[in-house]
């Protein structure tokens, strides 16, 4: 029956969205405009780390390695070899998809809570290599003097080709999650036993979807890098990692587009706040803890709770996938 | 001339790995009663830490000044960790992990920021008072004084965290907890303030651990991620919620750590990354720990 909707009714939000993200840079300053170029970038980075915490119900806290990677996967091959941008983004992400094989490898293992605690620590063992390999990455310091080609340099163009990148991205994730290899996650989420029951290999398709995840992040990542103009080895530290954890809590992690709005209210409240305190951390930190008290499933589940909108995907059975499992 | 090179890399890591033991005891401690997984346990310990240089530079002028100031940080950090539970984590029991967690790890950055704010970005050094100062020699080795007393510390909390867990009323209680909260409910033992207690003491060893870190090198912002990381992979080695498998997991994280560096200073923690995994893949639930329930 849903698929019987016209295109229009069923794809009027991010149309929407899209229209007004389209028509941005001429109703604003400049200023702004690199503000909604870290939402996009952002955004993209929360909706790949959806893939794992809101379709496959584990939480991962380490995503920011895999962004990182791909941001110094750019870095070096822009500064180092003088690649240019456009080839470096396929890099970034087989790079950050290798990174994510390999750590993914024992990360699929464990659920729940256990799953948790060693994405964190690979995230930070990601975080010590770079952060400790002087000669190849500039450790403490970073990379700088990744810029973008003449065509890209000032804020506008850069905001179109995110753009364009972004959408591209979330369209192929989006069929990823609309396909049988979607619903197989969905599955695992809500019922991992059943799905083992079924003859589904549940490590092999979680260590698929955490590659998908991790290749994503990356591209994020590597978008970063140039539009930054340089890396720094916090984009893959633990601060980092809770960035899109919170974004798609504050969202809502049961609608797709749920991450890119949290992006937008945690990127704006950072514009906003960064330009008067350097204590960001301790004011995003009290936001946390109000957005988690007071709101819990989101933007999207309080819209919804009131009957506003109706969402396309509701969860299964009521109850959050992620805490399955534990008692 | 090399036993006694290996004897003294040996003592310091077995320093390092009962100040582990005392962050991931606490950390571990309240992990297994409450099952809520503490971000902020290291940024807590780091307060203590800093509390212990504030304490010791009001006293300074006395000798005692650093044996008294460990306590005092350790129960002042032990109040923060009271107040954080009373107000913040009481209302967490029965909220989603990822809930949780988002709290913890907003508790590590507001804690973090709180530090920056108090005691300033400059690291911080104690002046060891003069009975610590000198090494002591042990067969041979010279041995840094105050390694003696952490690893002493170390083992008395070790025993007293077994001690109380296995003879005492209380303990008996919260290993009942951990097994099924329901049942203790039911014999009219109230779990919440047991849970109160549980996290208030998990950070009081924390701050505890602050307190003697502080007199071994300079403090310094930062440092309790890299502690914290550490403090996982002790338990994932060890086994979650094992009292034994910390201790072990501690020691072995410390003593890898210790001869790592003299090697390959780089790859130390590389090295302990590689133990981790390599544990995890042939003993899922460590290497003391009961399998995990699915």
């Amino acid at each position: 029956m849903e698929r019987k909707k016209s295109f229009i009714k069923r794809y009027w939000l991010p149309l929407v969205l899209f229209i007004i993200a389209l028509l941005l840079p001429a109703l604003i300053p400049s200023f702004w405009v690199h503000v909604f170029t870290e939402i996009l970038i952002l955004g993209l980075f929360a909706i790949a780390f959806n893939l794992i915490f809101g379709y496959m119900g584990q939480l991962s806290f380490g995503q920011a390695a895999y962004y990182g990677i791909g941001a110094y996967t750019t870095g070096l091959l822009m500064v180092k070899a003088n690649w240019p941008l456009i080839a470096t983004l396929p890099v970034s992400m087989i790079t950050a998809g290798i990174g994510a094989l390999i750590l993914g490898f024992f990360c699929v293992r464990l659920r729940g809570v256990y799953f948790s605690i060693l994405t964190i620590a690979f995230g930070q063992l990601v975080f010590f290599i770079i952060f400790q390999w002087y000669s190849f990455t500039g450790g403490d310091n970073g990379l700088q003097g990744i810029n973008p080609p003449d065509w890209l340099f000032s804020a506008v163009p850069y905001y179109y080709f995110t753009l364009i990148v972004v959408t591209i991205a979330s369209i192929i994730i989006y069929f990823i999650t609309e396909s049988p290899f979607g619903y197989t996650m969905r599955a695992i989420r809500d019922n991992t036993e059943r799905t083992e029951f079924i003859g589904i290999n549940v490590q092999r398709y979680m260590l698929i979807n955490f590659i998908i995840s991790g290749m994503f992040c990356g591209l994020a990542g590597a978008l970063w890098g140039p539009f930054n103009r340089s890396v720094a080895p916090d984009l893959c530290g633990w601060q980092h990692s809770g960035t899109p954890v919170f974004m798609a809590v504050m969202g809502g992690p049961h609608h797709f587009l749920g991450p890119m709005i949290g992006s937008v209210i945690f990127t704006f409240l950072n514009a906003f706040v960064t330009g008067f305190t350097e204590y960001w951390p301790l004011v995003s930190g009290i936001v946390i803890i109000f957005v988690v008290m007071l709101m819990p499933g989101g933007v999207f589940g309080v819209i919804k709770e009131k009957g506003y909108f109706k969402a396309k995907e509701p969860v299964s059975n009521g109850t959050n996938p992620v805490d399955k499992g534990r008692d | 001339m090399e036993f006694t090179f290996f004897f003294s890399q040996f003592m310091s890591g077995l320093t390092y790995g009962m100040m582990l033991f005392l962050v991931a005891s606490g950390f571990s401690l309240i992990f297994g009663v409450m099952n809520i997984l503490n971000f902020a346990h290291a940024t807590l310990w780091l307060i203590g830490a800093y509390l212990c240089f504030t304490f010791w530079s009001l006293m300074q002028s006395y000798d005692i000044a650093l044996w008294l100031s460990i306590p005092l940080a350790a129960v002042t950090t032990g109040a923060i960790g009271w107040i954080c539970e009373v107000v913040l984590i009481k209302r967490l029991y029965k909220r989603e992990l990822h809930e949780q967690l988002l709290i913890t790890y907003a508790m590590a950055l507001i804690f973090g920021d709180l530090i920056k704010i108090t005691w300033g970005p400059t690291d911080k050094l104690i002046v060891r008072p003069p009975i610590i100062q000198k090494p002591v020699h042990l067969f041979g080795a010279p041995i840094d004084s105050y390694f003696i007393f952490v690893i002493f510390i170390g083992f008395a909390v070790a025993v007293g965290l077994w001690w109380f867990l296995k003879f005492t009323k209380y303990g008996h209680i919260v290993k009942a907890a951990v097994f099924s909260r329901e049942m203790v409910n039911a014999l009219g033992i109230p779990i919440p303030r047991i849970y109160t207690w549980v996290f208030t003491l998990g950070i009081f060893i924390a701050g505890l651990a602050g307190g003697i870190q502080s007199a071994i090198g300079s403090i310094t912002l930062g440092m309790d991620m890299s502690t914290i990381i550490q403090a996982f992979c002790v338990v994932v080695i060890g086994g979650f919620g094992s009292l034994t498998g910390t201790l072990v997991g501690s020691l072995i994280v410390g003593e890898v750590f210790s001869f790592a560096i003299l090697y390959w200073p780089d790859g130390a923690m590389v090295l302990i990354f590689a133990i981790t995994a390599a544990i995890l893949v042939i003993r899922p639930w460590g290497l003391f720990g009961t399998p995990l329930r699915a």
